[in-house]
């Protein structure tokens, strides 16, 4: 397919890779983060970090939307989806997040009807076909999936339907960034930026990177030539002595984001004084909730909800990994207590979070190393 | 991308190796078959030929042959071919 097939060339990606080698300083280390959870499945499963010198390390990030939500979220989800009458819908990794007590699957084998949607419209779909019942759609997300739920929104408010409702968990980019940036524990040399969150948000909000820290952004595309460039370009802003943000994914983000999107997430959200993230903590103004125009269409106002902070099980370690203090295989429960099959930690239960992507792929390439 | 009806959708954890279009923040790019500017709807096929109604209003009007970035059923912008060259 035309916009795929040329990203995915192998003689263009041995010519990145060599680049890449000579761009390199020998004995500097290169530390560059990947902030979203598209990238990281992208390199694990393209072996993009395999085609690197042994001195340039990926750091995966906070951006993959399952794996930031709390405990006490997901048991929030789970009291409004046993009330009676409700018909609870949403993406398929958030029914395998572990709550307190289970995860929504189990709450569905106790009887709830839950049911996975690929998209918040049709959960709306969903409302009008059952009027008797009230759904609720939970939605969680960054920049990229936030207008799809705005949408739904003002088209279940333009349709007057009263038996719909949205548990909304969006999250927003730049907060964890900016604090992952104030975090002594870790010492980065440059970003690889979200390119579909910059196809909604555009390239600015990222400039405070290279102006307040000092550290250069590529926003990049995910197939394996466009994290190569991205990384290269990285190399090269380095080498120059260059620091600002670059936009590598032209074909697909502007400048300036998608307005349309923007003025429907600004008419369906506002931001939240605060919102926990999973190993992260609280952080201000980091999350959306629905906007008093919408109220009528807050779950979290419509129904009873507990909003008990949970803490974390102990042998967990997303919290390092989503920082990237440490790596997935450094975790203690990885890949014997904690799977895909059963996660204890949500960097393990969605395909875009550093533990499954690196159980998934990454895993094989180190038992070769290591034997 | 799966079938329109999500109560006979696979769920999408059993393609892990594939990943999940709408758990993670990420888009693909398809292409429009159809399009009906007065329901802001168009069919669309992926890489793979499989076709999904996709909600065109955050992109404007778009024609058949158009390539779309969708994320989560709503498409969220217009790819550029100049742009996309290597």
């Amino acid at each position: 397919m035309r916009f795929v097939d040329e990203f995915r060339d192998a003689e263009l990606g041995r010519a990145l890779a060599a680049e890449i080698l000579s761009a390199v300083e020998p004995g500097r280390h290169y530390k560059v983060m990947e902030v979203c959870g598209g990238h990281t499945h992208s390199i694990y499963k393209y072996g993009i970090d395999g085609l690197l010198p042994a001195n340039v390390e990926l750091v995966h990030g906070p951006g993959c939307p399952v794996c930031v939500i709390p405990m006490g979220r997901v048991d929030d989800g789970i009291a409004i989806a046993e009330q009676p009458g409700v018909l609870f819908t949403c993406f398929g990794d958030m029914l395998r997040v572990p709550g307190s007590h289970g995860t929504l699957l189990d709450a569905k084998a106790r009887g709830a009807d839950i049911r996975m949607v690929y998209s918040p419209l049709d959960a709306l779909r969903i409302a009008r076909a059952n009027p008797d019942r009230e759904v609720v759609f939970f939605a969680i997300g960054f920049e990229t999936t936030a207008p799809s739920t705005a949408l739904t929104l003002q088209r279940a408010k333009a349709e007057g339907l009263t038996n719909f409702s949205c548990m909304c968990n969006h999250v927003t980019i730049v907060p964890p960034v900016r604090a992952l940036l104030e975090s002594p524990d870790l010492r980065l040399d440059g970003f690889i930026g979200p390119g579909h969150v910059c196809t909604v948000v555009g390239a600015r909000p990222f400039r405070f990177i290279p102006a307040d820290y000092g550290r250069p952004v590529v926003i990049s595309g995910f197939e394996p030539l466009d994290l190569l460039q991205s990384v290269q370009m990285i190399l090269a802003q380095l080498a120059d002595g260059r620091c600002e943000v670059e936009n590598q994914y032209k074909r697909v983000v502007p400048d300036d984001g998608n307005l349309r999107a923007l003025e429907a997430m600004a008419d369906a959200f506002e931001l939240r004084p605060h919102f926990e993230w999973r190993g992260l903590g609280f952080i201000s103004q980091s999350a959306l909730k629905l906007s008093e125009r919408y109220a009528d269409f807050d779950a979290e106002l419509r129904f009873a909800v507990p909003g008990v902070r949970v803490a974390d099980p102990k042998a967990c370690q997303c919290g390092e990994v989503l920082k990237g203090v440490i790596k997935p295989w450094e975790c203690k429960v990885f890949g014997t207590a904690c799977t895909p099959e059963r996660p204890i930690g949500t960097c393990m239960v969605s395909p875009e979070g550093a533990c499954a992507a690196y159980y998934n792929y990454g895993r094989f390439a180190r038992e070769r190393e290591v034997v | 991308m799966r079938s329109n009806d999500p109560d006979l959708a696979p769920t999408c954890f059993a393609d892990a190796a594939e990943g999940c279009i709408t758990c993670g923040d990420q888009g693909v790019p398809v292409r429009v078959l159809s399009a009906d500017e007065t329901t802001a709807l168009a069919v669309c096929a992926d890489a793979s030929g499989a076709t999904e109604q996709i909600a065109t209003e955050l992109v404007g009007p778009v024609a058949p042959g158009d390539v779309l970035l969708v994320h989560a059923k709503v498409a969220l912008a217009h790819l550029d071919a100049e742009e996309a060259a290597l």
